[in-house]
């Protein structure tokens, strides 16, 4: 495994979690990431969200939800996904403050609003190390269903790019190459640290 | 280690390095070398390290090329040795190591770079090794300049373009940086190219921005048409992203730049469709990211980023795209309120807040006083159309020497566009603007221009400065009232201002039917210019005096207009005194106050509101007005950018920035005229009273239910498309504890007819149903969802129990509804099948029923995505226990659903298997019942339906399995009528539909209850006709089914005239297979004559009751042919039929005879007579035949003369030759005497005597008739003789003459006796055997 990886959507929770969980078990050297300004899980209703700050740890969540109401959480999937985002790592990390965490190789979106927020906070940090990093958008509903599909279709994409001796001279086939065969739309973009 | 000369340690860990075999195991001794190398000062160990550059694996040649240029980073004196190196580096095969050379280049390029320009500052020579670092990094510059601009590198190239990115920003003034170098050795942030300010020994800036200006045009190149076409496109995401970083962080470029990417088309540019869509949305970011730029450079293509953001995402993007910059304005407005205290000494915060930030630079432009020289200059050009601003722009750029024609070029088409509506009037306007920007020095001119033109052309100048206004002001009537709402709001307190301040808010608000928020931003500008006066008194009073002036002017007229706005404008002022009130005190202030002014935090509150405001009119007026709203708009954005460059201090990059500066500042003012003072309202604060969550929660709701309640006036102001939309989305908007949906589902079912209760519910529902559908998460889907159910659920409920059965409105509802969740599918499950749900009082009401039903069937057709949950409904209905219900809805299902070729199958299927449910429990119970006899044929049939069934319930699971299931378990329990009735009126409501299911009812017949299915019958017979499909049934019919198949067959042929494919197909079925005479029962009236005589023995061979039906039917026949058999015909044919002969037991043919004998009416003695007529002329005579003869005089007695007749023909036929029938003559005889008497003194002597001696009854008396004279005197003598009335000896001849008077007289005596010899037979009888049980058996089958 060459590249580091990071996995982003907007609350570090399912989606890239999701993604985490998986790639993390296939050996790759992978972190995630949020980027709304809160973490926010499903409340009682849709005007109740359970906010939390990025940092907060799942175990914590977890604690806070089962409390409130165990069977409301239990049953839309909400206390399964923190018990097992807590096997991954300690607490959701927002992507807009990750600069202490290094540079990635490879970073992956699943919503493009997140994807914007990605190339603009990278656009906006300072160009020292000269790295680059792609950054790729995969549309993934936000459900645990769909963020499966998605972890899975990631797996592939990173297996493709691992591949590739240099992903700065073959992106355009791998991704193409996906579109073809997934009937999916990536975006992608290219960015420097 | 720590002992070791640390040389040699280095020394040896090169060594390791290379003799190492792996991977891991040299980078480990080479990470520790690079440690040491860094610490150690040793040309030597660095170059023999070089040598590591030729090992086998990339990944070691990349770590080294990194190390040595981190060591060239830290001791630039190696460059010499180090540069060349990573030069043959460059072309590595590896990429990677490649990429790394870049790199490096970047970072000592900058670092040489530093250091050279910061040595240069502060002395006139520099180190010889600095230069020749400097000269080799040069070079090493041109050949990753090289790298980039070559084509085909790949990966490489996007760093090597990386670099040249780097390279330009270097080679280029930072405009948001410090202009002032840092102090000599000092700590810098970062580095700006911009502190050289020439003498510097190396670097010429000048040169340096040419070089810039160069690599930027070859990188635009790139974009461009064709070599675009060549690119990779991850290579033009590159550039792209690389461009739009230049772009935004040197807004001097703005002008290159921006054509170049707005002419980018990506579509175009690649060839493959899948790859368009990365470039179009790096595309879409950088038109983003220049957007956002406040820089001034940037403002001129604001309008054409829009235009093509707007046409790259169909317009939606843009919209939120303006408030987006906005949102960030104001952001940094906010961030200004913060530090007011700084701003006022460090002006760099980039703002919007124009006139109060041009304060901040003009302060620290003060010694530039040639600039306000400059302004004087500036009017005479104004009055020209060129926009001036663009022409500064262009000088600015010329001097800068960076621009190139690019610039004017491109400013060109914006200004161009302008330049095409030059009326006097717009001349005047813009002259006007002009004179008022320059402030007091013009007052003068300005009487004199007024004063010189008609009253009509003023006029006309007043109004076409009107069209700047803000739409909304124009609006009288509203305005209005929103003034009397503040009133509410209004206060006690009244004006702590200066009377001339109130007076100008005063007719200023009379200028403007004001409207809160836009007061908010009048008052914040106001309140700049109101503090300009201590900052700057000269110039700016007079000039703010003057644009008060010019306000008068332009209010004036305005009164004219609307004149009804100046009372209520003092309204609006008291109502203003309020909102300010908090800080009224403050404001008072004004006048003298210093740079600490209170005012100013609520005028940052208000900035981005007014922000917003310019920039949509700004937008309104750039699309559509002409040439001098274009000037206006142009100044006015310059006006609003310029401070972030006038606060740079680029005195250095463009030395006439303060020129621009102040001419976009006169423009301002000439704006404020064209936009009609709407900078120059006096400064108020905003009345924005802070409430606490609770308060706002009800005012959302009190607003809320306000517009539910205001829904009469909305419909009579044709409003209700806006008012429902409006519900609809502040529901989904509003906190869920408000229960919004409660509030409108309260008003909706209050009177759903008069409240558009209908379509406002729908809003809400589409509204909801989106909200679920945009799926922006998980959760909030799920409560849309939710609530979407609750709230199409209650209406639909309350629908239900409100409105007659007969109202549409529910159906209407369910028709329309975006989606219908389960659960009001199980709302209408219960409509379609009440008692399923246990409210007992709904079962009376089948009008709910019929509802139900149709609404399920509009369903079925409207929505084929539910058509199967709905017709499951409709299914189920069909199988209810009520018969009313269920033929309901079987009427619905077999009429409406079941022609409609998608679902029929389905409900086949389902009709099929809850038919099977019926017997599958029903057989095992028959077979039990009926016991073996029928169990052999059982077995061999059972298993078609059994190995039937599994397919059918697997076709159908999905529908029938609840119902499938129920009935069951009830089908286990025994069966009842109306249970097995149940279960199949819907199947044989299908059989009307398509016969050919019919088949399957003959199949399960004989395992299923009887009676069940011949209640149906007729009916569905009488429905089908005798069809083909039914015919080809009947042809082949499953065994077991002959009851059925009879019932068909009577029905059929029931009243009606059977056609002839029927009658051949039964002919058929009864020559080929069902040899059972039965079947043809219900055809023989239509069969020809000789047909039914052929097969009239085996009707005879029936079960009396059947034979007694087909008699009927032969001797009813059919009503326009008439009988097929006459009475007369039947009987003989009976009498045809010979027992042995045709295999009938003589039993049947008697009881054939016996139920003719029966029916009086019909065999009349007219119809026995003319029988036996003819039978007695058959040789031979029939069996039967005697003893017909004796039930027709039995019958009928009056017949006895006749009988006689018949008796002596049979005498003369000698009937003695026939002994079964000479003892039915002798029967006949002795039944008939004395009639017979004469017939048996026919008979020859021998047959006679035989007759008397079987008969001894008959002896006494026939001799006593015989005895009487006149008889016995015609009898022969032998006659006499066997009588004894003559002797033996004279029996040969004198007998018949001697005898007879005898006889004659005796006869009286015989007669007397006779009447007792028969009364004595029955005693008597006994001696002859034969006779007597005869008799008995007669008796008793007649009887």
């Amino acid at each position: 495994m060459k590249f580091r990886y990071a996995m982003v959507c907007s609350s570090n929770q399912n989606r890239s979690m999701e993604a985490h969980s998986l790639l993390k078990k296939q050996g790759f050297d992978v972190s995630s990431y949020g980027t709304g300004a809160h973490v926010k899980l499903p409340g009682p209703s849709l005007r109740e969200p359970n906010v939390y700050d990025f940092g907060t740890p799942y175990k914590h969540m977890f604690e806070d939800l089962r409390r409130k109401d165990p069977e409301l959480y239990k049953r839309n999937g909400i206390l399964p996904m923190l018990k097992r985002n807590s096997s991954v790592k300690l607490a959701p990390q927002r992507w807009q403050e990750n600069a202490a965490d290094g540079s990635f190789d490879v970073v992956f979106a699943f919503e493009e609003k997140v994807f914007d927020m990605v190339v603009e906070d990278l656009h906006s940090r300072d160009h020292a190390l000269m790295k680059t990093v792609l950054v790729i958008n995969l549309e993934v509903k936000d459900n645990h269903e769909e963020a499966a599909i998605g972890a899975r279709l990631t797996l592939d994409l990173c297996q493709e790019i691992e591949a590739a001796e240099s992903w700065e001279d073959s992106i355009d086939d791998i991704i193409a190459t996906f579109e073809k065969q997934q009937r999916r739309k990536l975006l992608y973009s290219i960015s420097f640290y | 280690m720590m002992t070791m000369n640390p040389r040699e340690n280095l020394a040896s860990l090169i060594n390791s390095a290379k003799s190492a075999s792996d991977i891991p195991s040299k980078l480990e001794p080479l990470r520790q070398l690079k440690r040491g190398l860094i610490q150690q000062h040793d040309l030597a160990l660095v170059s023999e390290s070089l040598s590591l550059l030729s090992d086998r694996f990339g990944p070691v040649r990349k770590f080294v090329t990194e190390m040595i240029g981190e060591i060239g980073l830290k001791h630039f004196e190696f460059l010499p040795e180090i540069v060349p190196v990573l030069i043959t580096v460059l072309s590595d095969a590896t990429p990677a190591v490649a990429r790394q050379a870049i790199t490096c280049g970047i970072e000592l390029f900058r670092s040489i770079l530093e250091k050279v320009a910061i040595q240069g500052l502060y002395s006139s020579e520099l180190d010889s090794s600095l230069k020749s670092s400097w000269s080799w990094v040069l070079t090493l510059k041109e050949k990753i300049y090289s790298v980039a601009f070559q084509t085909g590198s790949g990966g490489t190239r996007l760093l090597a373009l990386k670099f040249v990115e780097a390279v330009i920003l270097l080679y280029t003034p930072d405009p948001n940086g410090s202009s002032e170098p840092p102090p000599h050795d000092g700590k810098f942030a970062k580095f700006n190219i911009s502190w050289l300010r020439g003498g510097h020994p190396i670097l010429n800036v000048g040169d340096l921005s040419i070089e810039a200006s160069q690599r930027l045009g070859l990188l635009l190149d790139q974009l461009r048409f064709p070599t675009v076409k060549s690119l990779s496109n991850s290579m033009i995401v590159v550039l792209i992203n690389s461009l739009s970083t230049i772009a935004k962080q040197r807004p001097a470029f703005y002008g290159r730049i921006l054509p170049v990417l707005l002419g980018l088309d990506p579509s175009s540019s690649v060839v493959n469709g899948m790859r368009v869509s990365a470039a179009k949305h790096a595309l879409k970011n950088a038109f983003l990211t220049c957007l956002k730029c406040t820089h001034s450079g940037a403002a001129p293509w604001r309008d054409r980023l829009i235009g093509a953001l707007r046409d790259m995402e169909g317009g939606g993007l843009t919209n939120q795209a303006i408030p987006e910059v906005c949102k960030i304005n104001g952001s940094l407005g906010e961030g200004k309120e913060d530090s007011p205290v700084i701003k006022e000494e460090k002006p760099t915060i980039k703002s919007c807040d124009v006139l109060d930030v041009n304060l901040g630079s003009k302060r620290a432009g003060v010694p530039d006083s040639s600039d306000l020289a400059e302004d004087e200059n500036v009017p005479g050009k104004r009055v020209r159309p060129t926009p001036i601003a663009s022409e500064e722009l262009t000088r600015e750029s010329e001097k800068n020497n960076t621009m190139s024609q690019d610039d004017v070029s491109s400013i060109g088409p914006t200004t161009s566009r302008g330049d095409g509506d030059n009326g006097p009037v717009q001349q005047l306007v813009a002259m006007f603007g002009a004179l008022v920007a320059q402030g007091e020095k013009a007052v003068g001119s300005l009487e004199i221009l007024i004063s010189s033109i008609s009253a009509d052309l003023l006029a006309e100048v007043v109004m076409a400065n009107m069209r700047h206004l803000p739409p909304n002001h124009l609006k009288g009537e509203g305005g209005e009232e929103s003034l009397l709402n503040m009133t509410i709001v209004g206060s006690d307190s009244k004006a702590k201002y200066p009377p001339s301040f109130v007076a100008d808010v005063l007719s200023l608000s009379s200028t403007f039917p004001p409207i809160a928020s836009l007061l908010n931003a009048h008052w914040s500008e106001s309140n700049d210019i109101v503090q300009k006066p201590c900052d700057e008194k000269e110039d700016v009073v007079a000039e703010a005096d003057s644009v008060l002036a010019c306000d008068g002017l332009d209010h004036g007229s305005e009164n004219a207009l609307l004149p009804t706005d100046l009372p209520a404008s003092s309204v609006v002022s008291s109502g203003m005194e309020k909102g300010c009130f908090p800080i009224s005190s403050d404001i008072h202030d004004v006048g003298d106050l210093e740079s600490e002014i209170p005012g100013l935090d609520s005028s940052a509150h208000t900035d981005g509101l007014s922000e917003t405001l310019v920039t949509s009119s700004m937008a309104s007026t750039d699309l559509e007005e002409a040439s001098q709203e274009q000037v206006t708009s142009l100044g006015q954005s310059t006006l609003k950018l310029l401070p972030s460059m006038s606060t740079d201090k680029s005195e250095e990059l463009s030395p006439k920035a303060a020129v621009t500066d102040v001419s976009s500042l006169v423009s301002s003012t000439a704006t404020s005229v064209g936009l009609s003072s709407n900078f120059v309202l006096p400064k108020m604060s905003a009345p924005v009273v802070y409430l606490d969550d609770e308060q706002k929660d009800y005012l959302q709701k009190m607003a809320f239910i306000r517009i539910v309640e205001a829904y009469r006036q909305v419909a009579v102001a044709g409003g209700s498309q806006v008012r429902f939309s409006l519900l609809a989305y502040l529901g989904v908007e509003f906190p869920s504890e408000l229960d919004p949906w409660k509030l409108l589902q309260k008003h909706i079912l209050e009177d759903y007819m008069g409240h558009e209760g209908h379509e406002l519910t729908l809003h809400v529902l589409y509204r909801l149903y989106g909200e679920q559908a945009e799926d922006r998460d998980f959760f909030s889907s799920t409560t849309a969802a939710s609530e979407y159910e609750n709230f199409l659920l209650t209406v639909a409920e309350t629908l239900r129990d409100s409105f007659p059965p007969s109202d549409k409105s529910l159906s209407r509802l369910l028709d329309e509804a975006p989606d219908l969740p389960k659960s009001v599918l199980k709302l209408l499950e219960d409509m379609c099948s009440p008692g399923n749900c246990d409210k007992a009082e709904e079962l009376q009401s089948g009008d709910r029923v019929t509802q139900g039903l149709s609404a399920v069937w509009r369903l079925i057709m409207l929505r084929p995505s539910i058509r199967d949950a709905c017709l499951k409904v409709a299914l189920q209905s069909a199988v209810h226990h009520l018969e009313e219900v269920r033929m309901k809805a079987i009427r619905l299902v077999a009429n409406k659903l079941y022609p409609i070729s998608s679902i029929a199958k389905q409900i086949e299927d389902f009709a099929k298997e809850t038919l099977l449910s019926v017997i599958s429990g029903d057989a095992t119970e028959r077979t039990d019942a009926e016991g073996s006899v029928t169990e052999m044929q059982k077995d061999s049939y059972l298993e078609k339906p059994v190995d039937e069934h599994p397919s059918v319930s697997v076709n159908s699971k999905d529908i029938s399995s609840d119902t499938h299931q129920s009935s069951t378990c009830q089908s286990v329990s025994s069966l009842s009528v109306s249970e097995v009735q149940r279960c199949m009126s819907l199947y044989f409501a299908l059989c009307t539909k398509k016969h050919s299911l019919f088949r399957q009812i003959f199949i399960i017949y004989k395992s299923t209850s009887k009676t069940a299915v011949h209640r149906q019958i007729p009916i569905l017979v009488r429905t089908m006709g005798s069809s083909s499909d039914l015919l080809e049934i009947i042809s082949d019919p499953p065994s077991g089914s002959k009851n059925l198949l009879m019932q068909v067959l009577h029905t059929l042929t029931d009243g009606t005239i059977p056609s002839s494919e029927l009658l051949f197909t039964i002919r058929k079925l009864y020559d080929s297979k069902l040899k059972d005479i039965e079947i043809l029962i219900p055809v023989l009236p239509f069969l020809p004559k000789d047909e039914v005589k052929l097969i009239f023995p085996n009707v005879v061979n029936l079960p009396l009751d059947k034979f007694q039906a087909a008699l009927a039917r032969l001797l009813q026949g059919s009503s326009h042919s008439g009988p097929v058999l006459t009475p007369a015909e039947v009987l003989i044919a009976i009498h045809g039929i010979d027992p042995d002969k045709d295999e009938i037991p003589l039993k049947k043919v008697t009881d054939a005879c016996n139920a003719c004998f029966e029916q009086r009416q019909i065999f009349t003695q007219q119809v026995l007579a003319k029988v036996l007529n003819q039978l007695v002329e058959q040789i031979p005579l029939p069996l039967l035949f005697m003893r017909t003869v004796l039930q027709a005089i039995g019958a009928f007695p009056a017949l006895v003369e006749f009988i006689m007749e018949i008796l002596s023909r049979l005498v003369s036929k000698e009937i003695w030759k026939y002994p079964k029938l000479w003892v039915g003559f002798l029967k006949c005889a002795l039944l008939t005497k004395p009639q017979s008497f004469g017939v048996l003194l026919k008979l020859p002597p021998a047959q006679l005597e035989s007759a008397l001696t079987r008969t001894a009854a008959l002896k006494a008396p026939l001799i006593a008739h015989a005895s009487q004279p006149n008889i016995r005197s015609s009898l022969p003598r032998s006659v006499l003789v066997v009588l004894g009335l003559a002797p033996e000896s004279q029996t040969s001849n004198p007998a018949q003459t001697g005898v007879a008077p005898d006889s004659q007289n005796s006869s009286q005596v015989q007669t007397s006796q006779a009447q007792t010899s028969q009364a004595q037979t029955g005693d008597t009888g006994n001696s002859d055997k034969e006779v007597v049980t005869e008799k008995s058996k007669e008796s008793s089958g007649a009887s």
